[in-house]
């Protein structure tokens, strides 16, 4: 699992340079994957660590490009950040474990489903953005996305505190 | 059982916050639809059933084993629903050692059915062991929830000492009334010749000696010494241990004690136990395999225990210790307390021989080498050797036993001195 782990983030650094080959991506994704290596073997932290140093790298890469957004390239490097944090923790489950019949197949499907299914809504949900702000031109567009991240990042913590998850036994 | 998130959930939300925070500074929509699939994979919290819908049961390939060997433990998983992600986590107890397999098990379940987990363990220690208490962590499929249980099950495993391979043992000076293996003095029935001596009435005439009846012209019969057993009793020294474990003198010194017991009851000798430990525990002289077992249950609970109590010899009944024992005490003679007690045994009469586990080795073993070190044991030795030739003074048989070496070795040397010890 931690080999599967180690693709994905060659995958998240990698893509980066695809939209962009410069010395400064390069440098930022070399840094991006020891961190992701390190934190698949050591410490899911440091595994954070590394794939927020990989998001910065694409952020340089797509500024130093200035061309026209690319949604699909964007979703699917969204799945792979899903994976990478789940594959990893897993690796870390799994690893000195004995593993049930199965377990590996179960939880491939799982991931190939969420996969699909995050994938396929990111793509929809910035298609669908991408459209409505064809449509409709909003004043002081910055703003209003930066209070809307503001928002979704308090609805989400607000959401995950006060779940109230039943007793179960 | 009760469910809580995970670290995972935290990892998520940051990478997700520095996504969109990244996305409004940069202008860039592409940010904002990397960290989607993040938030749309939080909405599977709570989606999962946590439910305590599965069994476990535990069985080992023995419940009772000896020091080194190896017990397969079977623990099967049974569900009665589905259960998307199991973890199963068994703590082993230092005395155990894990040889194959993992004592730590990740399973998926359909509704029905049951897996079975292996995993094999040496016994390095003697004792009772307890296995206990399975620690299972439901987790949902991504990892995002948790909840954590415990469960008992039964798995007592009883390591009994390992037995040292052993022929020869010091033999007794004195004998008992009961038959046995061992040569008495006395005349009556048996096997080895002894005496010759003029028939008279009553005499058995298989025990006619024809060749001295021939040559003297009258009639001579053979008489033969008696086949007697002997009472043992194996006093334990519990009142400090050196050493790390399992390698302490107290471990050697269990070790010699089974053989001993082992050796002892395959010659027909009634062995009783005598724990010194500050007060006496004992278990009675007998013979038998019930007792054998009995023996080694009292060697499996001997450990050191540190007591302000210390009783005289004096209190032990005549039944535990009686008068024509042979007395094999095994002691480190780390404690002054227990050569007090030899020497009271000593003056009391008994045949007494002190088979001493050399504490200096296994301690250097224990401790890192170094000039002090060494100095320190080269004293430690002279202060033995010093404290042995006192009891050896007073008639006792000192047997300095090295536990790396065969315990074998050790006391046929001690044969031969008390051999000399009986001429004199």
């Amino acid at each position: 699992m931690r080999r599967l782990a180690a693709v994905l983030s060659v995958v998240l650094v990698g893509y980066p340079l695809l939209v962009v080959s410069s010395t400064a991506v390069l440098a930022l994704g070399a840094a991006a994957l020891s961190l992701c290596a390190l934190g698949i073997l050591v410490a899911p932290p440091v595994l954070v660590g590394g794939m927020v140093l990989a998001l910065g790298e694409y952020t340089l890469a797509l500024w130093l490009a200035d061309g026209p957004p690319r949604l699909a390239g964007a979703a699917l490097l969204g799945v792979v950040l899903v994976l990478l944090l789940e594959t990893a923790d897993f690796g870390r489950r799994a690893h000195r474990a004995t593993i049930g019949p199965g377990l590996f197949a179960a939880q491939l499907r799982s991931w190939a489903v969420v996969a699909a299914l995050t994938g396929m809504g990111a793509w929809a949900a910035g298609a669908g953005a991408s459209v409505a702000s064809a449509a409709v031109r909003l004043p002081w567009a910055p703003a209003i996305a930066a209070a809307g991240v503001a928002v979704t990042l308090v609805a989400v913590a607000l959401a995950l505190s006060v779940r109230r998850l039943p007793p179960r036994d | 059982m009760t469910a809580r998130l995970t670290p995972l959930v935290l990892s998520a939300l940051t990478v997700g916050a520095w996504g969109l925070v990244l996305g409004v500074l940069s202008g860039r929509a592409e940010l904002v639809v990397v960290v989607l699939p993040l938030l749309f994979g939080l909405l599977r919290i709570g989606g999962t059933g946590a439910s305590r819908g599965w069994s476990l049961a535990r069985v080992l390939s023995a419940p009772r084993v000896f020091e080194g060997e190896r017990v397969t433990v079977t623990v099967t998983v049974s569900a009665g629903h589905r259960v998307p992600l199991l973890e199963l986590f068994e703590p082993l107890p230092p005395t155990l050692r894990l040889v194959s397999g993992h004592n730590r098990g990740l399973f998926t379940l359909r509704p029905g059915r049951s897996v079975e987990w292996r995993y094999e363990v040496e016994c390095v220690r003697r004792g009772r062991v307890n296995l206990g208490t399975v620690h299972a962590r439901l987790w949902d499929r991504a990892g995002l929830e948790a909840a954590e249980t415990s469960v008992r099950l039964p798995g007592q495993l009883s390591v009994y000492p390992r037995p040292l391979p052993l022929r020869r043992l010091p033999g007794p000076r004195r004998m008992q009334a009961f038959v046995g293996n061992y040569v008495a003095p006395s005349l009556g029935e048996g096997l080895e010749p002894g005496d010759i001596r003029a028939f008279v009435p009553g005499d058995r005439v298989r025990h006619v000696n024809w060749r001295a009846s021939l040559r003297f012209g009258q009639l001579f019969v053979t008489q033969y010494h008696q086949e007697r057993n002997a009472d043992v009793v194996l006093m334990l020294d519990t009142l400090a241990e050196a050493g790390a474990a399992p390698d302490t003198t107290l471990d050697a010194s269990i070790r010699a004690a089974a053989a001993l017991a082992t050796g002892y009851l395959a010659r027909k000798d009634r062995v009783g136990l005598l724990e010194y430990c500050g007060p006496f525990r004992w278990v009675r002289p007998s013979s038998g395999r019930a007792h054998h077992e009995r023996l080694f249950e009292a060697l499996l609970r001997a450990d050191v225990m540190f007591s302000y109590v210390t009783q005289e010899v004096a209190l032990v009944p005549r039944r535990v210790l009686p008068p024509q024992a042979l007395v094999v005490a095994i002691s480190p003679l780390i404690d002054p307390r227990f050569e007090k007690a030899l020497v009271d045994l000593a003056g009391r009469g008994f045949d007494l021989v002190v088979l001493s586990p050399s504490p200096i080795v296994l301690a250097r073993r224990a401790t890192r080498p170094s000039a002090r070190a060494d100095l320190a044991c080269r004293l430690w030795a002279l202060e033995r050797r010093a404290r042995a030739d006192a009891l050896e003074r007073l008639g006792i048989t000192i047997v300095d036993w090295d536990p790396a070496e065969p315990l074998e070795a050790a006391l046929s040397g001690s044969s031969a001195s008390r051999r000399r010890g009986a001429v004199r």
